[in-house]
């Protein structure tokens, strides 16, 4: 028989003292564990936006009213002329490059012998919006130019059939085809034109859902709008590209246009999340340091109420340090049982709370979550045993044996 | 000194201060404890008993004279050398059995083990014969609330002879049984020592277990009277 044997033991006996004792402990551990995995997944989710829109810019024709109608920059009238492309471009480049330089980073120009371009050129992808009526329903159309779309918008999945590529092609977001029925392989008459529907995406939570989409240079013809585009989806293809720069750039330099990035939006939302995730985890520490008080005026409690054992233990021959490990022990076990289900709690707290707060989230179990909440718990509860441990071993044996 | 000499008490005395006055616990006590010795020790309470009793197993230091265990001594020694004394010399009988209620009868035979320094072998087997021979054995992996007062004491008897001490100290060990167990036990503790040798003092209110040893003795306001001769 060793001393945790003894330790176990007691532990098994005092289950409802030990479960009261550890309590503080569950619950500091539940918030721990609830807040990580809360802020892990909005994170993710902040993360995402980031990644998905973040590093681009969108350029629209310089009007009060570009993003007015349906959110899409559709039907302001304004256009940006196709020939204008080349120096926005420039003038995109150029500020990303100043900017990257700027900020330490190192550029490559293009063609060095042996190098490698570390700044992969933007991804510009122009589109026309037009607005018509498809099988007696209102609809937008969406000219695009299919290589550099499907660079810029990399989350697109194909729900049937295939992505638009033919002057002949269209392809319909996923509720536009719900909507209007249109099959695969459908004929769809848009002005006087037929165009085949070649495919459907898949649902992206965006305007794109309510969209079909056709090769840019047919919707040109269409509409009589050769040359003219609506709008500019811009990809940086680095993710620390400096964006922001670029769009202050074009703002000064070109007339007639007007760039967006959310990037800042999403870094304020992040920097925000992130804040608040610290001031909870705040809040979380100082709860330890509660369940640490607590737990140690009960450990303290209890000792004195022990006080018959201790003197035992002192009398068949245990040492100061033999004590102090015996209660170590005790603290360890609770800490291990605080630790698992406080990581239990926090998960069903976390699996309640984090799609109520972000929705369509779901909890993911990660290894570190439940190795972190026992080894918060067992230092919590080892921090709190240490004193009422180190004043057990101090007893003289006189006065415990006095005590028996 | 004779070569089975135990224990030897040379003018001990024991004082306390209290908030109020020096307490004289134990004045000018002289003992011999040789082998085989059953020593019955009586007295009021508060007489200087317990105290006796803490001297003589190392739990407490005198504050004057000498006391030897196998002719060295132990009044001078520090915590760490007591405790080495109390772990493997002195065996202890309480009042109430003192047993850890969460461990079993033949677990709490071995808890003494889990405090020696050097790695304890198995010593199953050991406190298995000890349990025998305080006839439990069938009792052995009971839980202590499942034992009656009288095996529960057999257990701490068995559990206080686990290191085969040289001195055995019972403080009341049949204070809280009845008169069948408390003959028993008593029958039993007299059977071991027979056996088993070295000696046992045995702290007692009860006239009749005194009668029993082989040299009784009276503390009176913590002075130690030999009573082997009065009857």
């Amino acid at each position: 028989m060793r001393l945790y044997h003894v330790a176990l033991h007691e532990i098994g006996r005092r289950k409802t003292r030990t479960a009261y004792t550890a309590s503080g402990i569950v619950i500091s551990v539940a918030l721990l564990v609830a807040s990580i995995i809360v802020a892990i997944a909005g994170q993710k989710d902040i993360v995402l936006i980031i990644n998905r829109y973040g590093h681009s810019l969108t350029i629209f024709p310089a009007t009060s009213t570009e993003t007015t109608l349906k959110g899409f920059g559709i039907g302001s009238g304004q256009y940006i002329p196709e020939s204008a492309l080349p120096a926005i471009r420039e003038v995109y480049d150029s500020a990303i490059k100043s900017g990257w330089e700027a900020r330490g980073g190192w550029v490559m120009e293009p063609g060095a012998p042996g190098g490698v371009e570390l700044l992969q050129p933007a991804t510009f992808a122009p589109r026309l919006y037009e607005e018509t009526t498809i099988r007696d329903r209102h609809a937008v159309i969406a000219g695009v130019d299919p290589e550099a779309e499907y660079k810029s918008r990399f989350w697109w999945e194909v729900e049937t059939g295939k992505l638009v590529s033919r002057p002949d092609e269209v392809m319909a977001g996923s509720v536009f085809g719900k909507i209007t029925g249109v099959n695969l392989g459908d004929r769809v008459e848009i002005n006087g034109h037929s165009l085949k529907l070649v495919g459907v995406l898949r649902e992206t939570d965006s305007p794109d859902d309510y969209m079909i989409f056709g090769v840019l240079s047919t919707v040109q013809e269409i509409f009589g709008k050769q040359g003219l585009i609506s709008m500019i989806n811009v990809r940086a293809m680095c993710n620390y590209c400096p964006v922001g720069d670029a769009e202050v750039a074009l703002n000064k330099t070109v007339v007639g246009v007007r760039a967006t990035s959310q990037r800042e939006l999403a870094l304020a939302q992040h920097t925000i999340f992130r804040n608040v995730t610290n001031v909870i985890l705040g809040f979380v520490a100082l709860s330890f340091v509660i369940a640490c008080m607590a737990m140690f005026n009960m450990v303290l409690g209890t000792i004195h109420g022990r006080l018959r054992e201790i003197g035992l233990f002192k009398v068949l021959g245990a040492s100061r340090g033999q004590l102090m490990r015996l209660f170590t022990y005790e603290a360890v076990m609770m800490g291990l049982l605080g630790g698992i289900v406080g990581y239990l709690l926090g998960y069903a707290m976390a699996s309640w709370i984090a799609p109520w707060l972000i929705p369509g989230t779901t909890v993911e179990f990660t290894w570190w979550h439940p190795v972190l909440a026992v080894l918060a718990a067992i230092t919590c509860s080892i921090l709190a045993t240490l004193y009422p441990a180190f004043f057990a071993s101090r007893i003289r044996a006189a006065e415990a044996f006095r005590a028996l | 000194m004779s070569s089975n000499m135990i224990v030897q008490l040379i003018g001990v005395s024991k004082r306390y201060q209290t908030r109020w006055e020096i307490v004289n616990a134990i004045e000018e006590a002289n003992l011999e404890i040789c082998q085989d010795d059953y020593i019955a020790i009586m007295g009021p309470s508060g007489s200087g008993k317990t105290t006796l009793l803490n001297l003589l197993g190392g739990i407490d230091r005198p504050s004057g004279g000498e006391l030897r265990l196998e002719g060295e001594r132990i009044d001078t020694l520090g915590e760490r050398a007591l405790l080495e004394i109390r772990r493997h010399k002195i065996g202890f009988v309480f009042q109430e059995a003192r047993l850890l209620p969460s461990l079993t009868a033949i677990e709490n035979v071995l808890l003494p083990t889990v405090f020696w320094s050097a790695r304890a072998g198995d010593e199953t087997d050991r406190a298995l014969e000890l349990l025998d021979k305080v006839g439990i054995t069938r009792r052995a992996h009971h839980l202590v609330h499942e034992l009656s007062g009288g095996e529960a004491q057999r257990v701490c008897i068995a559990r206080a002879l686990l290191t085969t001490p040289r001195l055995v100290l019972a403080d009341e060990p049949t204070g809280n049984l009845d008169y069948s167990t408390r003959t028993d036990i008593i029958a039993l503790i007299e059977r071991l020592l027979a056996t088993r040798g070295g000696a046992i003092v045995i702290v007692t209110h009860d006239a009749e277990v005194a009668a029993r040893a082989k040299r009784r003795f009276l503390m009176h306001e913590g002075r130690l009277i030999d009573a082997t001769r009065i009857h």
